[in-house]
């Protein structure tokens, strides 16, 4: 049943190295560098991965790292691939994949550059979608406390209705 | 005959027939949808819902505002013609509501914009609706 994923994860494990595995049934996850990243994701696009579902940044606060996750779609061969990489959390910077996917990429990248401050290199247009006027930390940051932020620009502690939000 | 202010005839005019600009974010119109439809039907009191704010009498503002929205509230505000109201429409538009502790939601609408009345609930009923609408009335109908 799980042919053609094993060929194709053979394929991609004979030319980098990297770990990978076979999760189930049409689900390969593969864990890599982030210097390969162009290579392998070009690659992976020539074998029939049009499709650039979505791309999520994990916060790994204790391992002071960002886990990138890319999310490949194949229509030929109906499988989900899942391309994670590392990336520092103190300097996130990585090659931007719109070269590949263009627009699909785009507005992903967006996203992730103010959402969690990741710089996407080569990609041209990272202006804010959603905080036009934020001039926060990146919100999604799992050292950001949104309550304390809240209570500071929002919240008036001398407002009656608003003291309960200080205990 | 009653002698009345100009601001009075002013305001009859407008409660003759509501019209509605609606600016809903998030689920704030899925719940009101009811209004527009056969069961309540609020096109029975004159009450419709027009394209463009310049036609408006009277602002809904429903659901959170978020820091981009309320910008183009504000726009949208400005360009509606005297004599204006807004209502605000659910819990989020008072306190925040379900995102008191959001950083990116307004928490009250009125640091913001002249609001007129305040409907609670989440989301009002249809019936809350019609009967702030009946108190815009009552006042007008006492101005003199």
């Amino acid at each position: 049943m799980i042919k053609k994923e094993t060929e194709l994860l053979d394929e991609i494990k004979s030319k980098y190295k990297l770990e990978g595995k076979i999760q189930k049934e049409r689900r390969i996850c593969i864990s890599i560098t982030k210097n390969n990243l162009i290579a392998i994701l070009k690659e992976l696009k020539n074998l029939g991965f049009i499709h650039l579902s979505s791309i999520s940044v994990t916060d790994w606060l204790d391992e002071g790292n960002y886990e990138i996750t890319y999310h490949l779609w194949s229509y030929d061969d109906k499988i989900l691939f899942t391309v994670k990489t590392k990336i520092s959390r103190d300097k996130p910077e990585i090659q931007s994949v719109t070269p590949i996917w263009e627009e699909n990429a785009q507005i992903h990248e967006r996203e992730l550059h103010e959402l969690f401050g990741v710089n996407f290199k080569n990609n041209t247009d990272l202006s804010p979608l959603f905080l036009e006027d934020w001039d926060g930390p990146p919100p999604f940051r799992k050292d950001f406390n949104w309550r304390e932020y809240v209570k500071e620009n929002y919240y008036d502690i001398n407002n009656k209705r608003e003291t309960v939000y200080y205990d | 005959m009653v002698k009345r202010s100009k601001k009075a005839k002013t305001m009859r005019k407008l409660i003759k027939a509501i019209w509605i600009f609606n600016w809903f974010n998030s689920c704030g119109f899925a719940e009101l949808v009811p209004l527009v439809g056969s069961r309540w039907d609020m096109e029975r009191f004159g009450m419709i819902i027009v394209g463009t704010p310049r036609h408006a009498d009277v602002l809904f503002i429903a659901g959170y505002q978020t820091l981009k929205s309320i910008k183009r509230a504000k726009r949208v505000y400005e360009q509606m013609a005297e004599p204006k109201v807004i209502i605000a429409l659910g819990s989020c538009t008072m306190t925040g509501g379900m995102y008191w502790d959001s950083y990116n939601t307004i928490k009250r609408l009125d640091d913001y914009l002249p609001v007129t009345m305040y409907i609670p609930g989440c989301p009002p009923r249809p019936e809350a609706v019609f009967e702030a609408c009946e108190k815009i009335f009552q006042h007008v109908k006492e101005l003199e």
